[in-house]
């Protein structure tokens, strides 16, 4: 070894690393580092091996995706690492230094050079979403509720884009949004309940339980924070007897944390149905939520 | 139009609504009406005037006298002094901290004096509600220009060369973002104007919105002519009300005089605009979420290339501005790119609204310069530190900004400044901290803010940012590790390199920045299990001060568990054992004499 840092000035030759788990990756990583051109080969659709599929590794309770993940990143972007996914190694010929290696690439049907991950294609696979269609069962609405809907599906029919605006239509009709409202809406724009739920949970703005007359939101953005909001969140918890996103058993209040109403000169701030109190503090507030009551 | 003696401009922002400013209107045209003065004084109810903090707010041109803090009450004796005998009314001006003598013109205000209005040009200036007035302020001749007398490339070039830069917080080259979409090959594009100003401690888009929403309009409508779009979204979050409905009144208005829709004044362009509503999710701001969001599909990001200057709104050439570059776009066509230019620092140019609030003495809405210094904006514009206690660190950037410390308050501020030291320009909210705030609650605080919001794609930032937020409240609560700091250290990085969307990959910044600079508040955490600014709960303690105490009796009565007993005019005393902490002895004593310790 004594003499190589004269002779391996310039690095010939390439090397396949095979199997793209957390070893390979890093062994890739390593190489193609000190200049040689890796192939990294994996039989399966995508780098990571099992390590990927762990939520801690032993013995350090270290997250592990986070070790992977950047590993990952890493060799995706890597200049001399050209990844070889969905293939076999099928031969292997000639000695150290002159292997000779034919892998057998088996299809993918999708042009990796132009997929950019997003998913939609698996998330429209009309072969994977066909058994669900099927199950499918319109849920008996009264009378009322359903020209409450109709209306509100009718407003909203200019197709693209449709279910945000109209989860916020039932939202705002119901004060929050009842199961089968959603379920027949699932069934009648034809729209997969699970993707509903998705959004429906997503947003901050939607409520899968009824909530009450008055929804006081306690503004907890940077400025109300530093200026006490917190305090008084914990205040009308007290008061109130209900913890952040609950409701009174009376229904008349329910408690919301949001952050940052844009009223920041005001901070703190708080607001009870639509009124909008600014610089509150735990004495205040108290008094102003009373007036609500009853 | 009939001509009056003088205007009464009322500020009918989201703020000095909430203290009454509509209500105010009503007493003064009822006022007005009672001495025969309404043929003479108008009363125009306008956008959001910025000094948020001393609201309700009336300027009353032209003499440009400043009123503030309004009430009912004040107004009989205001308008028979002022507006019948021609006497200003001096006990409802603003009088400058520290001073007795008040300040009567809003231009000699110090708040006012340092700014450079762009963006903001027509706040308070205009009723936001009447495209006539906006137009009185030569609104719709930058597009008239541009429809008439330019090209799509000579409009870009205008942009490219006025070095105007994204608003929204990453600061890309406006200019070079059109042109990128201009090339883009497709039948149908789009222009989206981001209003979902997620950020905590920033409402300038909200502002801007609610106080000129035309000056958007036109913006947009000249940037679809300059890439080719035929259609314009506003996504506005939902908690902005005031500014969804201003904004739905305004496109109405435009098309109703023909500067929206087909024909534009004239011409062939065609454009039209429709708002849509967000449903509280802070990473649509992020651009991939806000289009998924729009299409209605789940807001999470996506990785980039493509851009969504080539496959962006329903797969099609979408250009995405904030709110703010957008107001910025008709004053550059109007004035040129050379004015423009002329304004900033060397690779920021014009001006920048930073909304100025926490423990400041003046909050608001500030438009300066790029390049004034941090210590300009808090001690001239800002007024000082509440109560003139000892600044500690200003937080720029929302939740993927940093802290700046008191060494760098000398720092000019543009985009790359802001960078170097650890911080971003972000949508420009700037939260000032003395010393009462603590630099782990902070950072605790945006982390728990960040993985509330953080969509759960990746998993380093939906684990990251979890176990961050467990080793921060662990500290917090004096069950710190000597090697904790190092550990967020660790879990920052990871958080970086690990997330493919901006919300991941600055989440760490908070946290990072308050170790660089305050380091030994962490250490008086972990080594001491001391809160040094007294905010976290698990560390302090309250006390009374014999001495002081009065026996006012104000915070027994207000204690609400009981733990404070005493006579009238003795010294109370505090059982620590009944003290659950909440402070509200702190907050109702009027004689100092509640300690923390």
């Amino acid at each position: 070894m004594s003499n190589s840092s004269g002779m391996q000035e310039r690095k010939i030759g390439s090397i396949m690393v095979i199997g793209g788990g957390i070893g390979g990756v890093q062994a890739s990583l390593d190489l193609a580092d000190s200049g040689y051109k890796v192939y990294l080969v994996d039989r399966r659709a995508a780098i990571g091996g099992t390590m990927a599929q762990l939520d801690k590794t032993f013995p350090t309770n270290d997250c592990s995706m986070c070790i992977l993940a950047p590993k990952l990143v890493d060799a995706g972007r890597h200049q001399n690492i050209e990844i070889i996914t969905m293939a076999d190694v099928d031969k292997v010929e000639g000695e150290p230094g002159m292997f000779k290696v034919r892998v057998k690439k088996n299809p993918r049907f999708v042009d990796e050079s132009k997929c950019t991950g997003c998913g939609s294609c698996w998330n429209n696979c009309p072969v994977r979403n066909e058994p669900q269609e099927e199950e499918i069962v319109k849920p008996e609405l009264e009378e009322k509720d359903l020209e409450k809907i109709s209306v509100l599906i009718g407003n909203n029919e200019n197709g693209r884009g449709v279910l945000v605006p109209l989860l916020q239509d039932i939202n705002l009709e119901y004060g929050y949004l009842p199961e089968n409202v959603l379920k027949y809406v699932s069934a009648e724009l034809h729209i997969p309940l699970s993707q509903i739920y998705n959004i429906a949970t997503f947003y901050k703005g939607f409520s899968l339980t009824p909530r009450g007359r008055y929804i006081i939101s306690v503004c907890l953005g940077t400025a109300c924070h530093v200026r006490g909001g917190q305090r008084i969140a914990e205040r009308l918890e007290r008061d109130l007897g209900i913890k952040i996103g609950e409701t009174t058993s009376d229904l008349n209040f329910t408690l919301e944390a949001v952050r940052c109403l844009g009223c920041c000169g005001l901070a703190p701030v708080v607001t009870v149905g639509n009124d909008l109190y600014g610089k509150m503090n735990q004495v205040k507030v108290a008094k102003t939520v009373e007036k609500y009551k009853g | 139009m009939a001509k009056y003696r003088m205007h009464l401009m009322l500020c009918a922002g989201t703020g000095c609504v909430s203290n009454k400013s509509i209500k105010i209107s009503e007493v003064l045209e009822k006022e007005l009406k009672k001495h025969k003065l309404e043929a003479e004084i108008l009363v125009v109810l306008t956008g959001c005037n910025g000094f948020c903090a001393q609201g309700p707010i009336m300027v009353v041109h032209p003499d440009e006298i400043f009123y503030q803090m309004l009430t009912e009450r004040d107004i009989p004796h205001l308008v028979e002094e002022h507006f019948l005998k021609g006497r200003p009314v001096r006990k409802l001006m603003y009088t400058p901290p520290k001073e007795k003598t008040p300040v009567p013109k809003m231009s000699d205000i110090g708040f006012f004096k340092e700014q450079r209005l762009v963006a903001l040009r027509n706040r308070g200036l205009i009723d936001p509600e009447k495209i006539d007035e906006y137009i009185a302020r030569d609104g719709y001749s930058a597009l008239a220009r541009a429809l008439t007398s330019m090209t799509p490339e000579t409009i870009i070039k205008e942009i490219k060369d006025s070095g105007l830069r994204g608003r929204g917080g990453a600061g890309f080259p406006t200019g070079r973002k059109w042109e990128f979409a201009a090339r883009a090959k497709a039948e149908e594009k789009y222009i989206i104007c981001n209003a979902d100003e997620g950020d905590p401690g920033a409402f300038m888009d909200r502002s801007i919105v609610e106080s000129d929403p035309h000056s958007v309009l036109e913006g947009m409508t000249i940037g679809a002519m300059a890439i080719g779009a035929r259609h314009g979204y506003i996504y506005i979050r939902s908690e902005y009300p005031i500014a969804v409905e201003r904004m739905r009144k305004a496109i109405k208005q435009a098309r109703e005089y023909g500067l929206l829709g087909e024909d534009i004044l004239g011409t062939e362009f065609e454009f039209e605009v429709s708002v849509h509503q967000g449903a509280g999710a802070f990473v649509c701001g992020e651009e991939t979420s806000l289009i998924a969001s729009l299409e209605g599909r789940p807001p999470e990001p996506r990785i980039r290339p493509p851009f969504p200057a080539q496959s962006g709104l329903w797969g099609k050439p979408t250009n995405i501005n904030n709110v703010e570059t957008w107001a910025n776009v008709p004053e550059i066509i109007n004035r040129g790119a050379s004015w423009y230019s002329q304004l900033g620092t060397d690779t920021s140019k014009g001006t920048k609204v930073f909304s100025l609030v926490g423990k400041v003495k003046n909050t608001g809405l500030i438009e300066v310069p790029m390049g004034i210094t941090l210590r300009k904006i808090i001690y001239d514009i800002g007024g000082g530190i509440l109560e003139d206690k000892k600044f500690k660190a200003i937080q720029t950037g929302g939740p993927s900004g940093g802290c700046i410390p008191e060494k760098l308050l000398d720092l000019p501020i543009d985009y790359e400044k802001l960078t170097e030291v650890g911080s971003i320009m972000g949508s420009g909210g700037m939260i000032v901290m003395d010393e009462d705030t603590c630099m782990v609650d902070v950072a605790r605080y945006f982390v728990d803010f960040l993985r509330g919001e953080s969509c759960g794609k990746c998993t380093s930032c939906r684990e990251g940012l979890e176990s961050m937020y467990q080793v921060l409240t662990g500290i917090c609560e004096g069950k710190g590790k000597e090697d904790d700091v190092e550990l967020l250290q660790e879990l920052g990085a990871a958080i970086k390199d690990g997330s493919m969307c901006a919300l991941g990959g600055t989440a760490a910044n908070p946290v990072l920045s308050t170790i660089r600079y305050f380091e030994n508040e962490y250490q008086s955490h972990i080594r001491d299990q001391r809160c040094p600014a007294g905010v976290c709960r698990e560390l302090i303690q309250y006390l009374i001060d014999r001495e002081e105490c009065t026996g006012c009796l104000l915070c027994v009565k207000n204690c609400p568990g009981n733990a404070i007993s005493g006579k009238r005019k003795e010294p109370v005393h505090l059982d620590q054992e009944k003290c659950i902490k909440c402070g509200v002895c702190l907050e109702v004593c009027k004689f100092k004499a509640v300690l923390v310790e």
